[in-house]
């Protein structure tokens, strides 16, 4: 009794646990999330209010809110066109994931090697948009597969469909991620018990399954959808004009060529507003945190 | 009773079938970049793999040293911010995790052009390749810290105990023990950073300073103005090679555990 309280005594002294190690130990990441994360955040929310490029002007900034209005008017097909491309390559994700998700959880030995394999998404939207560039063109890659479903590959290329397509296959391996980690919570006794007790196979999805999995599959679809908003290469290089308006690409036009410093910034604000809102409901949903 | 057989191993098929068709979709857009960029007039050959290493060479080393010296001062971050989040009670402590890993749920758009402007106007970094480094450590911060955090909640604290009460100073206890039994977490975090950073371009297409160019960047930039190109496609190829690579060493090693909770599931 006595050597344990000794002992805990002890145990307690060795760390170092004053408040000033705490902060000696997270000094260094603080000061880089400030400097180069919070600042600049702060700053384009403060730009998004000034007109153009006077925020450099000698005279001082020119405060205005014409860049909001100009956003929820000129601009509105952009942000619309944004929420379109996120939203059905979501759809899509979560149309061929949630299978995904489900056979890999419960009938595939081999998980390891899925997973290396859907590393390769992960490795930028720009080679999976130059790669279907390389396969849609015409003499490409696919072309005669392409032929004998009936689709022209030059007709796909520059519009809609391939630019979704693109995207999704992006951000799929996060849907099949959040999915996949609420199925495998769930006990397969209850789809058998399910079965056992009459229910046909669709019953028991619509009933036992889905039911049980929603946070998983809503925490998926925020996640792709948070990042789809982003999407940068896939509009540009598949796209055609239409998708081509989607923010993250107007934002680069207006403010790195055209230096409208005060419309970037505000494109910038209402994407980072798009895409915080979303994760943020995501984490809602997904479980508990790192640290408790 | 046959036929019932018969229609499960159907499903099963059909189930594998569905990965392995999924799977192939994945890969399309590399497979197509890997066999155009074997592609010459009138055959196949390698000389566009000279270009890689010939032209492009300079795009790789600048992103080479950029990766570098991005995941070393993110390692030297990290360390100390996991540790501090892991093993003290204080209050506050999920909110400043989040406020660490916000860079996660930036849109690299955001983060770019919010970047390229500070450095504009206020921190005079813009020609500088110091900026660029800076601009990928806070991006890639989450991903190295999360899997730290993760192999630290892991490890009981007695060893640490252990080993100040046997008379080993503070830093020994972290370069001989601590160090070694997070060994896999710190790997993950190197790792994930480094397969990122190496394939940023979008953030360095906002911050790069003039004459700057790493191979990703590059890759853009020739897709944009010089269209279809078997030799970019070589490059490309080539950056997506370099990561498997490392994944796969990695995978092999320490397996997928510490990876959970970050990008890679």
């Amino acid at each position: 009794m006595h050597g344990l309280r000794r002992l805990s005594a002890l145990s307690g002294g060795l760390l170092p646990s004053s408040r000033l190690w705490i902060v000696a130990f997270l000094l260094p990441a603080a000061l880089m999330a400030v400097l180069f994360l919070y600042y600049p955040l702060i700053f384009i929310v403060r730009m998004s209010f000034t007109e153009k490029d006077t925020f450099l002007s000698p005279g001082g900034p020119l405060y205005t809110i014409t860049n909001y209005l100009d956003l929820t008017g000129r601009y509105a097909p952009n942000i619309l066109v944004t929420i379109k491309l996120a939203g059905l390559a979501t759809l899509v994700d979560l149309a061929f994931g949630f299978p995904f998700a489900y056979i890999l959880i419960r009938k595939v030995r081999y998980r390891d090697l899925v997973r290396a394999i859907m590393v390769f998404p992960m490795f930028g939207a720009l080679y999976i948009a130059f790669g279907m560039r390389f396969v849609l063109l015409p003499g490409g890659f696919l072309t005669p597969i392409l032929q004998l479903l009936g689709v022209e590959g030059a007709q796909v290329l520059y519009g809609l469909p391939s630019t979704v397509f693109a995207m999704a296959i992006f951000t799929f391996p996060f849907m099949v991620m959040n999915i996949g980690a609420a199925l495998s919570n769930l006990d397969p006794m209850l789809e058998e018990a399910a079965t056992c007790l009459g229910a046909r196979p669709w019953q028991t999805l619509a009933r036992v399954i889905l039911p049980l999995v929603r946070s998983g599959v809503i925490a998926g679809c925020l996640v792709c959808f948070g990042w789809n908003v982003g999407a940068f290469a896939e509009p540009l290089l598949l796209g055609s004009l239409e998708e081509q308006r989607s923010l993250a690409w107007t934002l680069y036009q207006r403010g790195v060529v055209q230096l409208d410093y005060g419309l970037s910034a505000t494109m910038g604000v209402v994407l980072l507003a798009l895409a915080f809102s979303v994760n943020y409901l995501s984490l809602r949903y997904s479980r508990g945190g790192l640290v408790e | 009773m046959n036929l019932a057989r018969l229609r499960r191993h159907l499903a099963d098929l059909i189930s594998h079938a569905y990965i392995w068709g999924c799977l192939l979709i994945f890969v399309t857009p590399f497979l197509a970049l890997l066999s155009y960029s074997f592609e010459k007039v009138g055959g196949v050959s390698l000389v566009n793999y000279e270009y890689v290493f010939g032209s492009f060479m300079d795009n790789l080393l600048t992103s080479v040293r950029v990766s570098g010296a991005a995941v070393l001062i993110n390692l030297l971050i990290s360390l100390p911010a996991a540790y501090g989040l892991v093993r003290y009670r204080y209050p506050a402590k999920g909110f400043i995790l989040s406020a660490l890993t916000l860079p996660l749920y930036t849109p690299a758009a955001v983060l770019g052009l919010s970047l390229v402007l500070t450095y504009n106007f206020t921190y005079k970094l813009t020609t500088s390749i110091w900026g660029l480094v800076f601009a990928m450590v806070v991006g890639t911060f989450p991903l190295m810290v999360v899997p730290i955090v993760v192999a630290l909640k892991d490890l009981p604290q007695v060893f640490e105990e252990a080993s100040l009460s046997l008379g080993a100073t503070r830093w020994q206890t972290y370069w001989r023990i601590v160090f070694p039994l997070i060994g896999p977490g710190i790997s993950a975090g190197i790792l994930l950073s480094f397969v990122i950073v190496f394939n940023e371009y979008l953030v360095t297409l906002f911050v790069s300073p003039p004459g700057v160019t790493t191979a990703p960047l590059r890759v853009f930039n020739l897709v944009r103005t010089a269209g279809l190109l078997n030799t970019t496609a070589a490059l490309a190829a080539t950056l997506q090679i370099i990561s498997f690579i490392a994944v796969l060493i990695f995978f092999r090693l320490f397996g997928t555990r510490y990876l959970k909770g970050t990008y890679l599931i």
